[in-house]
């Protein structure tokens, strides 16, 4: 059994800073001996993808070590199911590192790897969305046992150990509000307030014209306003 | 006469006040204006609200469990990196 009390013992923690020099490292560049993993940790996002390329190791892992936080608190409150955020945060990183040559570093590394996690959450929720169970079982069930054994348990949720984490962590007014939010706007406002891109960055991320990102984040951040105003005195 | 024509800030000129980032031919409104220095006012706490939401980790182990998948491009091809715990 996992032990996810240890994981809100360290939900807390310091955000990654990157740092975006574009074009200083071009891929395929070669890299001398000094500039070799060994200052990571202070090495720009386009350096430690170059160094990923070249096949050094500690490259991959400071990547995953940088964006494991981001990564998978964005696909959390996109899907508010821990284990489920984990396996697309697991998702998500291989296919950006098995696919590192493919990464232009004249964008920066965090738009590339927040739009394949934003796109394998909405993937997922679309899929969830038409395989979503009635309160009354499954619409295949045809006989009465079917129905009973497919029908949704209300009483379930809340009562494991992992949807009381679930509960504590997203439990908060706000938490709460950003849940109401329609996919598209969750993405924005997270990608904006919580991850702090730009307007223009969103819009790559999204495949979005940069006109819908802007009226996106102005109307969920009005929902959001609305959602808390609700439910003060 | 006609009254001058009252330059509201702009949903995108809100957030830049909430930012500290609203040019100062600008700032002059908010202060001359009740209704949007309330606007700017509630966009500022709720945008403050979120930029300190937690960050989440993943269950201990995330770094070793995606290593695990993670082809290591060599000179000759890339290869399935072994399992070691680090």
């Amino acid at each position: 059994m996992r032990t996810y009390d240890r994981l809100a013992a360290r939900a807390a923690g310091g955000r990654s800073v990157e740092a975006v020099k574009v074009g200083e490292v071009p891929k395929g560049c070669v890299i001398s001996a000094k500039d070799r993993p060994g200052n990571l940790t202070g090495a720009s996002d386009q350096q430690v993808a170059a160094w990923a390329t070249q096949g050094h190791e500690a490259a991959f892992r400071e990547l995953v070590r940088r964006y494991e936080r981001p990564v998978f608190s964005l696909l959390y409150r996109m899907v508010r199911d821990r284990a489920l955020a984990e396996d697309l945060a697991q998702e998500t990183f291989i296919k950006v590192l098995n696919g590192i040559d493919s990464y232009n570093p004249q964008f920066k590394f965090s738009s590339w790897i927040f739009k394949i996690a934003n796109n394998a959450a909405i993937d997922h929720l679309r899929k969830r969305e038409l395989e979503t169970l009635s309160l009354d079982g499954s619409p295949h069930a045809t006989t009465p046992d079917q129905m009973r054994a497919t029908a949704l348990q209300l009483g379930d949720r809340s009562e494991t150990p992992l949807q009381e984490l679930e509960a504590r962590e997203l439990g908060s007014a706000i938490e709460r509000a950003i849940a109401r939010l329609r996919p598209e706007y969750r993405s924005c406002i997270l990608l904006r307030h919580v991850e702090g891109h730009s307007y223009e960055e969103i819009a790559r991320i999204l495949d979005l014209p940069l006109g819908t990102v802007k009226t996106y984040i102005h109307r969920a951040r009005n929902e959001l306003r609305t959602y808390l105003e609700d439910r003060r005195p | 006469m006609n009254e001058p024509l009252v330059q509201h800030l702009t949903p995108e000129e809100i957030e830049l006040w909430a930012q500290g980032l609203l040019p100062a031919a600008r700032e002059g409104h908010v202060g001359a204006c009740a209704d949007c220095r309330l606007a700017a006012e509630r966009e500022r706490k709720l945008i403050r609200e979120l930029a300190q939401l937690t960050r989440f980790a993943p269950e201990f182990g995330f770094v070793e469990r995606v290593m695990a998948k993670v082809k290591i491009p060599t000179p000759s091809g890339p290869h399935l990196r072994p399992h070691t715990d680090a």
